[in-house]
Formats: C-alpha cells, sequence, structure tokens
C-alpha cells in the first residue's frame, strides 16, 4: 500500500528543459544567466517545499543559511582552497547551523516558528553586515572568480549552467525519492498532526532535525554556486526578502506537490530580470501574480489542479471495490 | 508481572493537583475501566501514561520496563499506545496514507493480510480511498483504532472511545469494543456507565484526582462512596 505513485517521465522532461535551455541560450549569454538563475531557484525552492510544503515549517531565515554556505566557501576559496572541496565544507558547515537554527521549530509550531525565524534571518543578515572581515560589510565581495576545474582551467559560462542544471535535476530526484520513502511519509504526518505523529511512534525530534540538515543543503550548496555565478554577494543577496522570494515560488507553485515549487522558480524568478526595463511596474506585476494565485490557487498552481477537488469529493464519497 | 503497574502517579499544574498517589496496576488481557467526573484526571493519567507529561512523578512500570520520563514516541513503540477524547486522525490524507503513517515507525507491524482482515473487521472496505477528513465521526474513530491495531499494541488506552457518537453508533462501537478485547488489552476511559459495564473487568474510579475505588463493576456500582459522588450526580 504505497500511499504515493511515482512518475519519472516528468523528471526526464525537465532534465531535457534543465539542460536544453542553456544549451539553446548560449547565443545569448544574458539570457542564458537568466536560465541559470532560475535553476538554482528551483534548488532553492524545491528545498523550501521540503521544509514548508512536506514538513510543515516555514523557515524564513533559508536565504540566510545559503548566505552563510556562500560566505563560507568564499572565504575558504580566498585563503587558497580549490572551489569544489571549499562548497562541499562550506555546505555541510551550513547545513548543520541550519540544523541548529532550526531548533526552534521543537518548541514551536507554524505561525510562531515563521516569526522566530524572521527574527533569526535578521540576525544572520546583521552579521554579514558586522563581520566585515569576514564578509567585507554592506560592500559585498566582488569578482569573485569562476570555479577550477581539475586538471587546469576554469569553468565556462556555459558548463557553469548545465553543472546547474544537473544539481536543480539531482535536488528534484532527491525530493521526490524522499517523499516516497518512509522519511517522506515521516514528514508529512508531522506537518499534518505532529503530536499524533509522535503517538504512532515517530520520533519527531529527529525528524525534525533531518528535514531541516537536508533542506539547509539544498540552501547551502545553492548560496554556494550563486557567490561565483553572479561574481558579486554581499548581505543584500541573502535578506529576508530573498527567503520571501524563494517561499513565494513554493507557495506559488504549489507546496507539497513534487513540481509546483519547480514552476513556481520557473515563472517567478526570471520576472526580476526580464522586467528590468520597465522597472516602474516589475512590482506591481508580482504583486499581483501573487494576489490572483491567492484567491484563485490558493493551494498554489501545481494544488489548484490536484488538491483542491479533494474536500468536494469526500463529501460524495462513492464506495470503491477491494483495493 | 502486571502489564501496567503504575505507582504514587502525581500531577501538578501550578496550584492543581490533578492526579495524587494513584496506582493502577492492569494484568494483560484484562479489561480496565477508568471513571470519574468531568476534570477527575482521567485524560491526565492517560497523557502521563503515554509519556505526553514531563513533570508527573511516581513509578510507571510497563511490561517490567520503567517508562515515566520517556517521549511518547518511545512509549508507543514499547507498544503503548492510545486514542484522544477528540478523534484526531491525519484530516487531509487518505484512509491509506493513515495507515501507512501508522506503519512507517510501527516496531510489530501488522503484516498486509493482517490489515486488510482488520479493515474488514471495522467495515472500512472501501472508504480509505479518499481524505480522512470526509469521514463520519463514526468511520474517523474505526480510523483511529485501526491506525492503533497495525501497530499491534500491547495495551490501548482508549479516551471516551463512544464520545459524540449516536445512540446507533454507541450500541455498533460497544459491540466492537468487546470484540477488540480479543486482539489487544484495552484501558477504557468512560463517562457512559453503559460501556463500563458491558465492557470492563475491573473499574478504576478518579475523584478530584485521588483513586476512591477499584473492582469489579458490579462491586463498583454498588460502592457507596462512588454513588454519592458520581453516579448520584447529573455526570453519570
Amino acid at each position: 500500500m504505497r500511499p504515493y505513485i511515482t512518475r519519472w517521465w516528468p523528471h526526464v522532461l525537465f532534465a531535457l528543459a534543465a539542460f536544453g535551455t542553456p544549451l539553446l541560450l548560449s547565443g545569448n549569454r544574458y539570457f542564458a544567466f537568466i536560465a541559470g538563475i532560475t535553476l538554482i531557484s528551483v534548488l532553492w525552492s524545491t528545498g523550501m517545499n521540503l521544509l514548508y510544503g512536506y514538513t510543515g515549517l516555514m523557515p524564513m531565515m533559508f536565504g540566510g543559511i545559503a548566505g552563510v554556505s556562500a560566505y563560507a566557501t568564499i572565504g575558504l576559496v580566498a585563503i587558497g582552497w580549490s572551489f569544489w572541496p571549499a562548497m562541499l565544507v562550506g555546505s555541510l558547515g551550513a547545513s548543520l547551523i541550519g540544523v541548529i537554527l532550526g531548533l526552534p521549530s521543537l518548541r514551536l509550531r507554524g505561525f510562531y516558528f515563521t516569526l522566530c525565524s524572521l527574527v533569526i534571518q535578521t540576525v544572520i543578515t546583521l552579521g554579514f553586515v558586522y563581520f566585515v572581515n569576514l564578509t567585507n560589510g554592506d560592500t559585498g565581495i566582488s569578482q569573485i572568480p569562476l570555479p577550477e576545474i581539475p586538471g587546469g582551467g576554469r569553468l565556462s559560462g556555459l558548463s557553469y549552467d548545465l553543472v546547474l542544471a544537473a544539481l536543480a535535476v539531482f535536488g528534484v530526484i532527491l525530493l521526490t525519492l524522499i517523499v516516497n520513502a518512509p522519511f517522506g511519509r515521516r514528514l508529512i504526518a508531522i506537518r499534518e498532526d505532529d503530536g499524533l505523529a509522535e503517538t504512532l511512534g515517530i520520533n519527531v525530534t529527529r525528524q525534525k532535525l533531518f528535514a531541516f540538515f537536508i533542506g539547509s543543503m539544498f540552501a547551502s550548496i545553492g548560496g554556494a554556486l550563486y557567490a561565483p555565478y553572479l561574481g558579486f554577494i554581499s548581505p543584500r543577496s541573502f535578506d529576508v526578502l530573498v527567503s520571501l522570494n524563494i517561499w513565494l515560488m513554493v507557495a506559488f507553485g504549489g507546496r507539497g506537490t513534487i513540481w509546483g515549487p519547480a514552476i513556481g522558480a520557473v515563472l517567478l524568478a526570471p520576472i526580476p530580470f526580464l522586467l528590468q526595463d520597465y522597472y516602474t511596474i516589475k512590482d506591481v506585476v508580482y504583486g499581483l501574480l501573487i494576489i490572483g494565485v491567492i484567491v484563485l490557487l490558493p493551494a498554489g498552481i501545481a494544488g489548484g489542479v490536484r488538491r483542491a477537488p479533494r474536500p468536494a469529493q469526500a463529501a460524495t464519497l462513492k464506495p470503491e471495490r477491494a483495493r | 508481572m502486571s502489564l501496567l503497574d503504575a505507582k504514587g502517579v502525581s500531577m501538578r499544574f501550578g496550584g492543581v493537583t490533578a492526579l495524587r498517589d494513584v496506582d493502577v496496576r492492569q494484568e494483560a488481557n484484562e479489561t480496565l475501566g477508568m471513571i470519574g467526573p468531568n476534570g477527575s484526571g482521567k485524560t491526565t493519567f492517560v497523557n502521563a501514561m503515554t509519556g505526553h507529561l514531563k513533570t508527573a512523578q511516581g513509578k510507571i512500570l510497563f511490561d517490567g520496563v520503567p517508562i515515566l520520563g520517556r517521549r511518547p514516541f518511545a512509549i508507543a513503540s514499547a507498544g503503548l499506545t492510545r486514542t484522544y477524547q477528540a478523534v484526531r486522525v491525519f484530516g487531509q490524507l487518505t484512509g491509506h496514507e493513515n495507515i501507512a503513517a501508522a506503519l512507517v515507525d510501527a516496531t510489530r507491524p501488522l503484516d498486509p493480510t493482517g490489515v486488510a482482515e482488520t479493515i474488514a473487521w471495522l467495515n472500512l472496505d472501501g472508504r480509505l480511498g479518499a481524505p480522512a477528513g470526509g469521514l463520519t465521526l463514526f468511520e474517523q474513530r474505526k480510523l483511529e483504532l485501526l491506525m492503533r491495531l497495525v501497530q499491534r499494541p500491547k495495551l490501548l488506552m482508549l479516551d471516551e472511545p463512544v464520545g459524540g457518537l449516536s445512540s446507533h453508533e454507541v450500541r455498533a462501537m460497544i459491540a466492537l469494543l468487546a470484540e477488540l478485547k480479543a486482539r489487544c488489552t484495552v484501558f477504557l476511559i468512560e463517562h457512559t456507565m453503559k460501556v463500563i459495564r458491558e465492557l470492563a473487568d475491573r473499574v478504576v474510579v478518579l475523584l478530584a484526582g485521588e483513586k476512591i475505588a477499584d473492582g469489579p463493576p458490579r462491586d463498583i456500582l454498588a460502592d457507596k462512596r462512588v454513588v454519592e459522588n458520581y453516579l448520584g450526580s447529573h455526570d453519570a
């Protein structure tokens, strides 16, 4: 009695799109860059989805964790490390910090945890501003070199895009595997009612901290790759608005679905870039989109299709034959 | 060795003593009922047994192992599980997903044949494909039972299992609970004397956090203190 059905063809389609888009856009570096940022956003929204969509926690310090990883990675590169081991150490370290910052979720539920995480995010941002010798403060760190490749040379723009595509695809596959594994069932049970989950024998504390580790891993790897991709980071790159944006992609696309948050990222991440020439109406378009989705599709784009009919179904339940 | 052996269980909420030195023993395969007026500490007692109250005092042995101070999931894994006074299922998840959630960390899970048999026994065939929140209260109560039974608990504590049911459903539930006794050991909190009389082998009476009587239902119903303090009142 597996409760969820896994189909892998959407993953194949997504992989084709993720790898194909940078290749198709390789003639135009600007559009390829937007595609790359979108792929990082897919990775981030997928990680946020694990926490917000499947575990029921809304971590507003998600961007901050990405920032810790970015600064740690760049800091290690600055003292002579090669990028890839630096990214590994930086991401792992930031994920462990994410677990520690997730500890309040053991006591606080729903909105109260969100408020707490908002404060944590603010403190992280202040930390980025004030520890000038580590982060260069508000000035930020610029001219971050592209990652080197084993055997000499540095990653080209296109190959960097393909690395981002690989990670976005891997992220979505990992989420799918998690959701279909016992771990995913435990998280969903915790999201629905953590007291009942505990009574059913689920170690809620341990599962929440696991979820924070893996969710923070998504944030951290995205953060570490974001820094050289843009070549510039500052406390602004990982502030509360970034967390909010990632959350929005999840809510907009459909929390608690595999593809909703990825769709949300694909639709929302490019908007600031595409509307750069219409600076004045950019935020208006953004706001209208949000209002539209909240009013018309409260469970998000993917959720609207899949989840909305459920209550009606329950009311006119037809007895079904043996399983 | 008793299945459950609670000695001197006390619980204070600030200035209120919810339980005072309560001793309760329950043997395997014995159905123990617990009655008492509102606020007498029945649910508090179950909460203390199942690890929901961190500050409870006393000594609790379950299957010979001390469980006081252990977390609810660990006590559930040891085979002591409970239901809630207000029905509690994962309303947004389908019945099958509810069962899957109950099985995921079960230490002695029922095999698929057993699960199917239990579903049929509870007459929930064909009702588990849709979100559990859409089921009737009676069906949700039965789903609650099902989610415990697939874990094959050693002791199942039921907190007012007929609460909110219609008189017709109460009769059906009593019939189910009578059969349930063959499946696992049952501890039963009840307000309704009818349920206690028909199901319990032995009854413990709580009054203002203290145990005032302990014995077979027939003796309890004749006990002067119980009649004066509880049965004579409008509560019973």
